[in-house]
């Protein structure tokens, strides 16, 4: 077993980064090697606090001595960023969603198998204590069969290149629909084979999707169905959810995974405000990231595992445009 | 005002006791082909029991009838009382098909009756006021709103519910409240999306999942469930460009009681709701079809409403069957 990574970041376009950075650094494993990001300024407060070299080329990073890299960088850049990072041999953490387009997905993925590097698609929800207890509920049969699954990931508007689909490829179907979706393949162990969406902009006057609801009939007959609008307004007590409602041949299982929450009342604020007490997801995340590579296992949430999230999301958006359901191409089968 | 009561199941005994606690009403007859149940009905109505309508009628001569049937007998009934020019309560939902639910609503206007159908959600305070805080726009523009509505798996008379050509199903018996409700407040439905699943034998459960896409823009997504295992339940959330507004059964108890002798007969007593309020929804319902009797006036729910909640349940029935999107009130494809 490997005793330490070196582990660079590329990118802090997406908040997330901020937060593995944190678990990074709370580790005696992880050497940190450096942040890239073009915008040296958004990184600024980070490389000076902890003493972080910076590279303004994540070529330049890349060709450091680095075992992996956390990319957290718009969606468009994904795929370039990973392709480029597998080149050099270096182990991906990726932000979800994975990519903007199906074969992006699949140029990502071959690339990290091409070049013998793993490929992680950052999904921590699958990390939330609440999501392990259920999914370990479910698979001891609890609630007997699951026949349907309702499924909520509604959050706040986030602005900036989030609503420019330029970088981001997609609005709030994409960037809320991937989560959830991910932990329903994770339960169900089955795909979606044909979803059925409404994508619209009702809350927010931005030039992209920030509402929708998506519909999923999986490959083994269960149905499910998903909100990923950004419909928390500015008045709401706290970012958004994760809910995830379980119908079984049993009985029922309802999964709240930020419901660990104390409620505060502030006058200054004038807004309730919830502050969530449960376990860091992130941390478990990154744990889980490396742990796998210095032990040499397998990372247990792969870049398939994103490519099959995003592209119910990106079905999801074809949906909305035609007004009909979209059936997925079995991929999986083309690759066995 | 004289009114009687045509069926005795849960609806029926419910309808009794409060049209007896009502100034305004004076029961006369309730009425059932079982008779055991039309004498429980009357013994909580305080009135006479009967096996036979016809008798009932006869004896009681009624101004208004309520029709607490299974759905599918809905429309004969209907028509016969419209013909012996008696107003008509009828439990929701209105009918089987919009075929019943026209011939219903023209024969009462042929024979100058008023129909009014129990869609009985829009007497619920907490739904009453949802719908009024959207009207003052507190939640803003449209957006996407939640409705969930989960119960046992209903055991009536001869368990007419589990026979779908007698009740529908989940979606046409249980969420067509919420049908009705998301489209008082959204308008009109453009397209709706559903599916379901479901299983019958020993242990019988029906869950649907509808989406349904209102012509302001607004997406309603409605969840109900017949054999939810626990107590009943109801919530929505109302999500608007300006705010979102949430209710909760299961958060607005306002009473509980915990006792220690719960369980003493080896199980649980039944739940009951523990939200107590001096009336019930179907007194305020009741009494309000009873005052538009009276005056003449529209009543907030008309029978031209159940029968638009009829059409988008039958249309989410069709999509469940047919696994594409249906259009609502129009010819596009």
């Amino acid at each position: 077993m490997k005793d330490k990574l070196k582990v660079g970041m590329i990118s802090f376009a997406h908040m997330h980064a901020a937060s593995y950075l944190q678990a990074l650094l709370a580790r005696k494993d992880v050497d940190l090697v450096g942040i890239a990001d073009e915008n040296r300024e958004r990184v600024r407060p980070f490389t000076e606090r902890y003493g972080l070299a910076y590279y303004e080329d994540a070529g330049k990073l890349l060709a450091a001595d680095v075992d992996a890299v956390v990319i957290c960088s718009e969606n468009v850049r994904h795929a370039p960023l990973t392709v480029q990072a597998a080149r050099a041999g270096k182990h991906v953490l990726c932000e979800k969603p994975l990519g903007i387009t199906e074969a992006q997905m699949q140029e990502m993925i071959e690339a990290c198998r091409a070049n013998g590097v793993q490929l992680m698609t950052a999904f921590p929800c699958r990390y939330l204590a609440s999501v392990i207890e259920a999914k370990a509920a479910v698979d001891r049969g609890d609630i007997g069969r699951i026949v349907a699954i309702k499924g909520t990931n509604r959050g706040t508007m986030p602005g900036g290149w989030f609503v420019d689909r330029s970088l981001s490829g997609g609005g709030a179907v994409l960037d809320h629909t991937v989560h959830v979706m991910d932990l329903m393949n994770w339960f169900l162990n089955s795909e979606a084979e044909e979803v059925f969406a409404f994508a619209a902009t009702l809350f927010h006057s931005v030039p992209i999707d920030d509402a929708g609801i998506v519909h999923v009939k999986f490959r083994n007959g269960v149905i499910a169905s998903l909100d990923p609008s950004w419909s928390r307004p500015a008045a709401f007590p706290t970012w958004g959810d994760v809910t995830m409602e379980l119908i079984g041949t049993k009985g029922s299982l309802f999964v709240d995974a930020f419901a660990q929450k104390n409620e505060i009342y502030n006058n200054e604020r004038m807004k309730p405000s919830w502050s969530y007490w449960g376990d860091s997801m992130d941390d478990r995340l990154i744990d889980a990231f490396v742990m796998a590579l210095r032990e040499g296992r397998d990372v247990p949430v792969t870049g398939e595992d994103g490519f099959r999230s995003a592209r119910v999301a990106l079905a999801a958006y074809a949906s909305a445009e035609l007004g009909k359901p979209v059936r997925l191409a079995d991929v999986e089968a083309d690759r066995r | 005002m004289k009114v009687s009561i045509i069926g005795c199941g849960t609806m029926g005994i419910t309808y009794a006791k409060n049209l007896a606690s009502m100034e305004e009403a004076d029961l006369a007859g309730v009425c059932d082909v079982d008779a055991a149940r039309a004498e429980e009905a009357a013994a909580a109505g305080g009135t006479n029991a009967y096996s036979d309508y016809k008798a009932m009628l006869e004896a009681e001569n009624p101004d208004v009838v309520c029709v607490c049937l299974p759905t599918y007998l809905h429309k004969r009934i209907v028509i016969e009382l419209a013909r012996l020019g008696k107003h008509i309560i009828c439990e929701k939902p209105i009918g089987m098909t919009l075929e019943d639910a026209d011939a219903m609503i023209e024969a009462c206007r042929q024979y100058g009756v008023r129909l009014f159908v129990g869609h009985v959600v829009r007497f619920f305070p907490n739904y009453a006021d949802a719908a009024g805080q959207v009207a003052r726009g507190e939640t803003g523009g449209p957006g996407v709103a939640h409705f969930k509505r989960y119960g046992s798996y209903p055991r009536g008379n001869g368990l007419w519910y589990h026979d779908r050509s007698k009740s529908g199903g989940v979606i046409l018996d249980l969420m067509i409240h919420d049908i009705d409700f998301v489209r008082s407040v959204y308008g009109e439905a453009d397209t709706v999306y559903a599916a379901k699943a479901q299983s019958g034998g020993e242990d019988p459960f029906e869950y649907a999942l509808v989406t349904i896409r209102f012509r302001n823009g607004a997406i309603g997504h409605l969840a109900a469930y017949w054999g939810y295992p626990g107590p009943f339940t109801t919530a929505a959330e109302i999500a608007g460009s300006q705010g979102v507004l949430r209710l909760d059964s299961a958060t607005s108890r306002s009473l509980v009681v915990t006792s220690r002798d719960e369980g003493r007969e080896g199980k649980a007593a039944v739940q009951v709701p523990q939200s107590p309020m001096r009336h019930d929804p179907y007194y305020r319902e009741l009494k309000h079809f009873l005052e538009c009797v009276r005056d003449g006036s529209e009543p907030v729910v008309t029978a031209e409403d159940a029968r638009a909640a009829l059409e988008i349940a039958l249309a989410a029935e069709r999509s469940c069957q047919t696994g594409q999107p249906v259009a609502i009130g129009g010819n596009r494809p």
